[in-house]
């Protein structure tokens, strides 16, 4: 069997047994072991725990619990409700004031959580029942929340420009960076249509205002200072010559830990455990995919897959935007189905070389994987931040939340339009800081 | 599809043995929570003794690495009886009531195949380091035989959580999937 | 027949030029004899070649020795400060009684040799030039190879363990001060953007690796004549190529550096020696203090002219 119909055959069997309801991370592991056994031989077998382990034996790797424990330990004080609160007071003024202080608030927490579930989770717990109480739509207030979590991935740090930085071989500091302009570009898209929807549906005239004292708007900013302390504090040790990228997770985690027991008096054993098993659960159901992922990519590899697809893709001898377009709409479709990390670790290898080749940024591309990947998490089957809205407002059917979230999913696409416009939004302030690659 | 998946931890119905391996993986859940924990402080520990002290990091960046794969490891059967392996119950959600317990037994039995292949050839590769003696080609130098021991414990202990959750299942303590019918 | 041959660096390197040539020649001879390469980790991560290798997984690999020496503790020879001394002695070390002995305790992981080669390496800081081991103290440094992590330490660097993916940040932002690695490692990590000083592999040079194409034994055995033939044919004019490549690299890191407005510095025969004291008190007593045997192997790399 030539590797171009054996990679068709993968293609197949990895969706059954995806879709067959086992976790993607055993999925991954039966799909490669069958394949190894029968077009590779036994040999190949012996070769998957060396090949888990090797997948997993990398500093830059350590990070991912890092950056989840900071966002689990902030998520469970109340930072994230004061956070949301000072926004609030500040943002009442403006139409869907209550959204904007969501988004906004979801942007400041993204800032600290590699994560977008926890980005979620932390401001929709408090956001979600607040908005519904006030009189948002069900819709309004599901949909801005799932969305503006999903800006945890794109906003420095991120779990999944981690993993894209090792799979790559990029600079994870670089790739950083790179996130900052398009996450703040998000944001403000998002805020754009907030204020237009609500404008639109006459709604900030119904919708019960608070307003707030210049004495009550200044005396929630000291209980900002947290965050602003953790963020001065990570970018210190990140740009001061105090540590690399992925030890300043360490700090990080360290920083929220700590805030969390002293400003926020959270040092109960059972408060502590809470944080720590929630960023357990989360990290180890990622790094198993991670080594599972690795497992996955040497059977494409050794069947040689891969380098198969790769040479076809780039054989296509089309336009470079359209060979683009053909990427993008390939992502979207992993990111249906697949966790982002499952789809960076599967597609980054295969794509790059081709992204590459066709003379685009890998930073750049970075950037519009992420956005992609963020547009997964609010889509159907697999869409973690769903989850969580879900477990947060169990009330809420499925069908009202992507009704909500939609058109935040339109601009997301926006966004990555003008980035294929202006791939300077991506570029400018790595180049600027770092220089030039 | 919507379900959390922390929302449907493993049920016991009240058997023993099943309760017995549901304790032994939360014990497991414990000891990779205590080391990525371990990992955060031997990073910073690490950063200090080098920025402020300006003194060799010879063990951290390796120690932390083998604490995040034992943590992984370890980590297996504590999310497995947690259900929080994320899934997509796409084919499961279509089939009802027998097809769907079947198919919560295929898949079962599948993942315990794999994983016992994986085992078996862990342990192998552990023992050969053992045997051997083999060190990590570091300064540090630690027994590859520590580190490498954390794929057959991890793995073990996962077939071992996997197999209470057949039995939950075919005794119909649990619901396949954790679905509502 | 099909061949795997897995190695770590990208396509550009020359390394994987080697790999191609012997490659492209095999398929010349016209024996069916096809080598598949498997460049920048695609199939197996750079340090976990070896034991698949010996167990036949992969065919053949290009691979520094060194990596290896927690399993084969002899290996750590082979990435020994001052045992070689330059690209000609590297090459009389291929063929001497010492290289032998390094063979048979390959063959006994079912492995053999089908291309020597080693490659230089050099010095490159942030700060002033490294020349000789008094400069280097007090500095954050990262060395490829144990033997020289231990001669560095010695000399009173502190030294940092972390991925080469994060050396470039590291040296931006003063987290690390020094680094010692290979010619081609410098370029490929564009150090030349942050260093200030290099020290190049010269007439004398301390840092030299051993990084040869290994192939399964057994596998080998398993070819036909004619196969076996074209293969160490191809090999044998792959090893020649290889050396002169080697000593071109040196010079071509220095061109790059040069063009990037970094400090060159030279190492004198005098600074060489400095060193070679200080490791023998360090890397080369911890090695024959680890190894059984330990002695009797340094006594045959030292004695080659
Ligand atoms: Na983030
Ligand atoms: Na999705």
């Amino acid at each position: 069997m030539d590797p171009l119909s054996l990679g068709l055959l993968v293609a197949l069997m990895t969706i059954v047994v995806l879709f067959s309801g086992v976790s993607v991370a055993s999925g991954l592991l039966i799909v490669s072991a069958g394949f190894l056994l029968v077009f590779d031989g036994m040999r190949s077998l012996e070769l998957m725990p060396e090949i888990f382990f090797g997948k997993l034996n990398s500093f830059a790797l350590l990070s991912i619990p890092m950056f989840i424990i900071m966002g689990a330990a902030i998520s469970s004080t109340r930072a994230g409700a004061d956070l949301y609160e000072a926004l609030e007071r500040w943002l009442t003024r403006v139409p869907g004031g209550l959204v904007m202080s969501n988004l906004g608030a979801c942007a400041l927490f993204s800032a600290m959580s590699g994560s977008s579930p926890a980005t979620c989770a932390a401001i929709g717990k408090m956001g979600i029942p607040e908005m519904r109480k006030r009189g948002y739509p069900d819709e309004v207030a599901a949909g801005s929340i799932a969305a503006g979590g999903t800006l945890g991935i794109l906003i420095p740090p991120s779990v999944t420009m981690i993993v894209y930085g090792i799979a790559t071989e990029t600079s994870i500091g670089r790739l950083f960076l790179a996130g900052v302009v398009p996450g703040l570009l998000l944001v403000g898209l998002f805020m754009a249509w907030s204020i237009y929807d609500t404008w639109r549906n006459g709604s900030a005239e119904v919708l019960a205002q608070r307003s707030y004292t210049l004495k009550q708007k200044l005396e929630i900013l000291p209980r900002v200072i947290p965050f602003i302390l953790i963020i001065v504090g990570v970018l210190y040790a990140m740009y001061g010559g105090i540590a690399t990228p992925s030890e300043t997770a360490a700090v990080g985690a360290l920083l929220c830990l700590v805030i969390a027991m002293i400003i926020y008096r959270l040092w109960s054993p059972k408060a502590l455990w809470t944080i720590l098993s929630d960023s357990t659960r989360e990290s180890v159901m990622i790094l198993f995919i991670i080594g599972a992922a690795g497992v996955f990519s040497y059977m494409l590899s050794s069947l040689y897959i891969t380098q198969s697809i790769a040479a076809w893709i780039s054989d296509l001898d089309v336009n470079r935007w359209v060979l683009m377009g053909i990427v993008n709409v390939f992502l979207l479709v992993a990111g249906f189905f697949l966790p982002p990390v499952a789809v960076i670790l599967m597609a980054a290898p295969i794509l790059l070389p081709i992204i590459l080749a066709a003379e685009f940024d890998p930073y750049w591309f970075a950037v519009i994987l992420t956005i992609n990947m963020e547009i997964g998490l609010i889509s159907p089957p697999v869409g973690l931040n769903l989850y969580v809205i879900n477990s947060i407002a169990p009330d809420i059917p499925l069908k009202t939340i992507l009704r909500g979230s939609l058109p935040y999913v339109g601009c997301m696409v926006l966004a990555i339009v003008i980035l294929c416009f202006f791939p300077g939004i991506v570029t400018w302030l790595p180049d600027m800081i770092m220089g030039p690659v | 599809m919507a379900t959390l998946p922390s929302a449907r931890a493993a049920s016991t119905g009240g058997y023993l043995i099943l309760r017995l391996i549901k304790g032994l993986s939360t014990v497991c859940g414990w000891i990779s929570a205590v080391m990525i924990l371990a990992s955060v402080l031997i990073t910073c520990q690490m950063i200090f003794v080098r920025f402020v002290m300006g003194q060799s990091t010879i063990w951290q960046t390796e120690a932390v690495i083998y604490l995040m794969i034992g943590a992984t490891l370890l980590g297996l059967p504590y999310v497995q009886s947690l259900r929080g392996h994320v899934n997509v119950d796409l084919i499961p959600i279509l089939v009802k009531g027998r097809a769907r317990k079947m198919l919560a037994g295929l898949v079962l039995l599948m993942t315990m195949a794999v994983v016992s292949v994986i085992l078996f050839y862990a342990y192998e590769n552990w023992h050969f380091a053992w045997e051997r003696g083999w060190r990590s080609e570091t300064v540090w130098a630690p027994k590859l035989w520590i580190p490498y021991l954390a794929l057959p414990l991890g793995f073990g202990l996962y077939l071992l959580q996997l197999l209470a959750d057949f039995v939950a299942l075919v005794l119909g303590v649990d619901r396949p999937f954790g679905l509502e019918d | 027949t099909e061949l795997r041959l897995s190695h770590q660096w990208s396509t550009g390197d020359v390394r994987h030029k080697v790999a191609e040539m012997i490659a492209t020649d095999v398929a010349a001879a016209n024996v069916d004899l096809e080598i598949k390469i498997f460049p920048s980790e695609s199939l197996l991560k750079a340090r976990e070649q070896y034991n698949p290798l010996s167990r036949g997984q992969v065919d053949m690999i290009v691979y520094p020795l060194s990596y290896s020496g927690g399993q084969r503790p002899e290996y750590n020879l082979t990435l020994m400060p001052g045992l070689v001394k330059n690209h000609d002695h590297a090459a009389r070390l291929n063929e001497s009684p010492f290289m032998e002995e390094i063979e048979k305790i390959m063959a006994e992981d079912d492995i053999m040799i089908l291309v020597h080669g080693y490659l230089a390496g050099g010095f490159a800081s942030v700060g002033d030039c490294i020349t000789r081991p008094e400069h280097v103290n007090g500095l954050s440094t990262r060395a490829a190879g144990k033997s020289f992590e231990e001669m560095l330490a010695a000399a009173g660097a502190s030294i940092s363990s972390m991925a080469s993916s994060e050396v470039y940040n590291a040296m931006q932002t003063g987290v690390l001060q020094a680094v010692n690695t290979s010619s081609s490692s410098f370029a490929s990590f564009r150090l030349q953007e942050q260093v200030k000083c290099y020290t190049p592999a010269g007439d004398v040079a301390l840092w030299f690796m051993y990084q040869p194409v290994m192939m399964n034994k057994s596998t080998f055995e398993g070819l036909s004549d004619a196969q076996k033939t074209a293969l160490l044919a191809a090999a044998e004019k792959a090893e020649a190529w290889y050396l002169e490549q080697a000593k071109a690299e040196d010079a071509a890191s220095v061109e790059v550096f040069k063009a990037a407005g970094v400090t060159i510095a030279e190492m004198t025969q005098d600074d060489f020696n400095a060193w070679l004291d200080l490791a023998k008190q360090s890397s080369y007593k911890s090695f024959v203090d680890s190894v059984p045997n330990g002695q009797a192997l340094l006594d045959l790399a030292l004695a080659v002219e």
